[in-house]
């Protein structure tokens, strides 16, 4: 047993044995030295609800899952707590507190970077894109032909790479876990409309039909409308690289009911486009996944818009699911709850 | 105010994947959809089953506008139509359009004319085409 506690003392790591009321029954040495006499106090403090939350320690007893694992703050310092898997009795449960508090500072800088160069990058390339939409308004006639392309191209170029730096700043929002969509309220209708009338200069010059197919009478959503309208335009403009030419792709919303009146909005995008394979449909909306389909449109994306959309559409306690046949067509379908009275 | 989270999408009863495929290739749209709807019924929360019916309703669609003249083509009733529609069961919807179809209307005019949003009114034209109550000459 000496040599047992010897070895648990010369840990770098900080290890505790506790009950769920917070009663601390073993420490070994570098758990003293991180956190000394205070914690006993903090520990108590934490195995209970603390204004409407539910405490750290109890969480671990609460939550069933045998990989819990939390970040905490202890005097500055950031701790990462696991749960030490053990046979012994399940009233008490041995946790080791390792310090990430570099590791976290370093990631929220990288993160930190991430978003700062992002919109470094997007700021010219909006003056980029605005210069030559000004240009390609003027009197084609006026245009040689061969600079006109020229220009056209450049501007499909900056608008591939305005979505691929968006969706770059979306994925550092996401990762840094700040991604709060609020509770607006959200007008569905008037939002897929915009949507459609964003997306349809871009539809018409790749010669599809890109059809709205909802009515005006939807019900309000609770959320963000930006970050809302921004999941159906990933869906458009998925839908868009892979609909060959005269090519259709519907926008559809229904409201489900029950008992109580509307329950959620479900809004559809389908392609009529060249599908999915069944294996690869699970995995379209993980990060950095692709599809092995070639787009149509040229250019690779960053694999994020799909994962982009699952983060929006769960964020405001929806759900999404992706339906595919083979030569076909895809529909990706979005179910959000819609806003009650409390 | 506070929201009510989504049911999750029940697991699929049937493997629509691959039944709505096999029904395509065996019966074609119009009757998939056929099925398709009654299928809805049954499972009113399934939400795969909703993505493989707008699957076939955009096809059916894709199918009307594959008209050389696109948007430019101009529907015409039917003889059949005009001496026997009584025999056409039509709903409201269809009732409406078809009264707007006087053989030199485009159907994008018929998009701008109507009150319905655009994708029901192209189904509801395939539709008639479909029951032969319209054609769309190329």
């Amino acid at each position: 047993m000496t040599r047992i506690t010897t070895l648990l003392d010369n840990l770098s790591m900080a290890i505790a044995v506790v009950d769920e009321n917070g009663a601390i029954s073993y420490r070994n040495r570098c758990f003293d030295e991180a956190f000394g006499s205070g914690a006993d106090e903090w520990i108590v403090r934490n195995a209970r609800a603390v204004a409407g939350e539910r405490g750290w320690l109890q969480s671990f007893f609460m939550d069933e899952d045998p990989e819990h694992s939390i970040d905490i703050e202890f005097n500055g310092r950031t701790y990462h707590v696991e749960r030490i898997p053990s046979s012994g009795d399940a009233k008490e449960i041995a946790l080791s507190f390792e310090d990430v508090t570099r590791q976290r500072e370093a990631e929220q800088a990288k993160s930190d970077f991430t978003s700062m160069i992002v919109h470094d990058l997007r700021g010219p390339l909006s003056g980029i894109q605005g210069t030559l939409e000004f240009v390609l308004s003027q009197e084609t006639a006026r245009l040689d032909s061969l600079y006109e392309e020229l220009l056209r191209e450049a501007s499909r170029e900056s608008e591939r790479m305005m979505s691929l730096i968006n969706e770059l700043l979306d994925f550092s929002k996401i990762e840094s876990g700040n991604f709060d969509v609020g509770h607006d309220p959200v007008p569905i209708a008037a939002l897929l409309k915009r949507s459609v009338h964003s997306m349809q200069s871009v539809a018409t010059r790749d010669a599809i039909h890109l059809i709205s197919g909802h009515g005006i009478d939807l019900p309000l959503l609770s959320g963000s409308e930006e970050k809302i309208t921004q999941a159906v335009i990933n869906l458009v403009s998925n839908a868009l690289k892979f609909t060959p030419r005269n090519g259709v792709i519907s926008i559809g919303a229904q409201v489900l009911r029950d008992q109580d009146g509307p329950r959620s909005v479900v809004v559809t995008v389908t392609d009529s486009g060249m599908g999915i394979k069944a294996e690869e449909l699970t995995k379209l909306f993980e990060k950095y996944k692709q599809t092995k389909n070639k787009s149509l449109r040229g250019g690779g994306g960053t694999g994020l818009g799909l994962y982009i959309v699952k983060q929006i559409v769960e964020a405001h306690g929806g759900h999404v699911s992706i339906a595919s046949i083979g030569g076909v067509g895809t529909s990706m379908v979005i179910d959000i709850p819609v806003r009650r009275a409390a | 105010m506070a929201t009510q989270p989504a049911q999750p999408a029940p697991g699929p009863p049937y493997d629509w994947a691959r039944l709505v495929g096999h029904s395509l290739e065996q019966n074609g749209p119009w009757v998939t959809w056929e099925k398709l709807v009654e299928a809805r019924r049954a499972y009113p929360d399934d939400m795969l089953l909703r993505g493989y019916a707008e699957i076939v309703r955009t096809t059916i669609v894709r199918d009307l506008l594959a008209n050389p003249r696109g948007l430019q083509a101009t529907p015409k009733l039917t003889p059949e139509f005009l001496s026997d529609f009584d025999r056409f069961n039509l709903t409201a919807q269809e009732g409406y359009l078809i009264s707007l179809i006087d053989g030199r209307i485009t159907i994008e005019m018929l998009l701008k004319l109507t009150p319905f949003d655009n994708f029901t009114t192209l189904f509801n034209l395939a539709k008639l085409q479909n029951q032969r109550a319209i054609t769309v000459p190329s």
